[in-house]
């Protein structure tokens, strides 16, 4: 099988890696902030049910939450929900990647001098204006290495969707070189999450040096 | 015109944990005056500041803009007015903090016309010819694309009080404007400060620089230990007969 022939039937599985990634930052983003304001809320309870959730999202592997979140629909509930198995994939990585966001944006909102939300307040803003105007872009620029930490582990963590048998870049690979007894469908792999990385890593380093404009 | 009382403090008490840090003050501060705030390190000045701005909640104590209760005792405990009230209040007062805090990813333009537009919702040309005449007034017309890290510290706390400004406050409070800045940049901000009080702003102005609060003062407050233990001119107060004032200014004038 020529290489062509190995990129034609690996190209599917290139998209829906790319998909997943997306569709887990898209997710995992916002979902973060929310459950790192609750880590950070006054309210004991919240804060705690938070603190939990984030201890046991990075306690445990992912490839078991991807298992979990697939089968306990229907094992814990009896629910047949068609066409789940993409979106439980979305579910399980969004889930996970949002306690490790959350852990982000807490360590950034933290380290923020109170002296930003004093003067906010004098001037009267009011709290959510104080957030969005004035803490979050600062936040966003302090945070930027760590986020890019993760988001390249999430291009390599997307191949552990293979353990529900969707058919994104790494189940493909393993599938050709086990029929083709080759090897080069996994290097070829190896390239595309390499080369998803370099680019992911320069758009971040870009984006890095956009927000230079300050110190 | 009858002289109208802009800020009434009655009562004052605040503590931080079991320590009382200002004990039953009781101030207020007319249209047009300056009012310096002098006194030792721990002395409570700057928790008065905090408090009489609202950035600290008082124990107990009224605290009253142009007639307006901000805060009142009611059995034995501080109450706050109602949010939407203080929001109103709050607009009488600006504030200049010691170590600038201006906002490091806004130019100087956006630092001083993002809060007439946000706060004030007035329009984006009103609130930058306002405060392109404020940063005339302050010798930055050079600056307004700047970005803070870019400029001295006597520049940024000049910014500072121009961003202040633009919200057009009746008091303007400082909190010791010029103790995180070199010597040689603080004749610059208190050159500033002069020149408001020359246009009658009502100022109350926490400071360590005794000289300055002597030239620019109508009164002179001197706390110790959280409480006031002499007011007056500023000549009375360089003049006192009490002992620790004599101690303190003493000091400065070695």
């Amino acid at each position: 099988m020529s290489i062509s022939v190995i990129l034609m039937q690996l190209g599917k599985g290139m998209i829906v890696t790319a998909e997943i990634f997306f569709l887990t930052l898209l997710f995992s983003l916002p979902l973060g902030l929310v459950i790192a304001f609750g880590r950070m809320a006054k309210n004991s309870v919240v804060s705690l049910l938070c603190k939990i959730y984030i201890s046991i999202m990075r306690g445990t592997p992912l490839m078991l939450q991807l298992i979990v979140v697939y089968f306990a629909p229907f094992y814990v509930l009896g629910l047949k929900i068609p066409n789940y198995r993409f979106p439980a994939i979305i579910i399980a990585f969004a889930l996970n990647y949002a306690a490790y966001f959350a852990e982000i944006y807490r360590s950034g909102i933290e380290s923020m001098p109170i002296g930003q939300y004093e003067a906010a307040e004098v001037l009267g803003y009011n709290k959510g204006q104080t957030f969005f105007k004035i803490i979050l872009p600062q936040v966003i620029k302090r945070i930027l290495p760590p986020i890019t930490n993760e988001t390249i582990t999430l291009v390599k963590d997307t191949s552990l969707a293979f353990v529900l048998a969707h058919a994104e870049m790494f189940t493909l690979a393993k599938q050709i070189a086990a029929k083709e007894t080759s090897i080069m469908p996994l290097m070829i792999a190896g390239v595309f999450y390499y080369i998803f990385n370099l680019i992911v890593a320069s758009a971040m380093e870009r984006l890095e040096k956009a927000l230079n404009y300050y110190r | 015109m009858e002289e109208q009382v802009l800020l009434t403090i009655n009562h004052m008490s605040k503590s931080f944990d079991s320590e009382e840090v200002i004990k039953d003050i009781s101030l207020s501060v007319k249209r047009g005056e300056v009012v310096s705030i002098i006194g030792p390190s721990g002395s409570g000045k700057s928790t008065l500041l905090r408090c009489a701005t609202m950035l600290e909640k008082m124990d107990r104590g009224d605290l009253i803009y142009l007639g307006e209760p901000a805060a009142w005792e009611e059995g034995g405990k501080c109450v706050y007015a109602p949010k939407a009230k203080l929001r109103e209040i709050h607009k009488n007062f600006g504030l200049v903090f010691q170590n600038f805090n201006l906002f490091p990813h806004y130019s100087v333009m956006k630092n001083i016309i993002d809060a007439p537009m946000t706060v004030e919702k007035i329009s984006k040309a009103e609130a930058t010819e306002r405060a392109e005449k404020l940063l005339a007034q302050l010798g930055l017309s050079d600056k307004a694309d700047a970005y803070p890290y870019q400029l001295s510290g006597g520049q940024q706390q000049r910014v500072s009080i121009a961003r202040a400004l633009a919200l057009q406050p009746k008091i303007l409070f400082f909190d010791e404007p010029t103790s995180a800045l070199d010597p040689e940049l603080t004749g610059e901000v208190l050159k500033v400060i002069k020149e408001l009080a020359k246009e009658h702003m009502t100022m109350i102005i926490v400071t360590h620089e005794m000289q300055f609060a002597r030239e620019l003062s109508d009164r002179i407050i001197f706390m110790e230990q959280g409480i006031i233990q002499a007011e007056g001119t500023p000549e009375e107060i360089f003049h006192s007969d009490n002992e620790r004032v004599r101690e303190f200014i003493g000091k400065f004038q070695a």
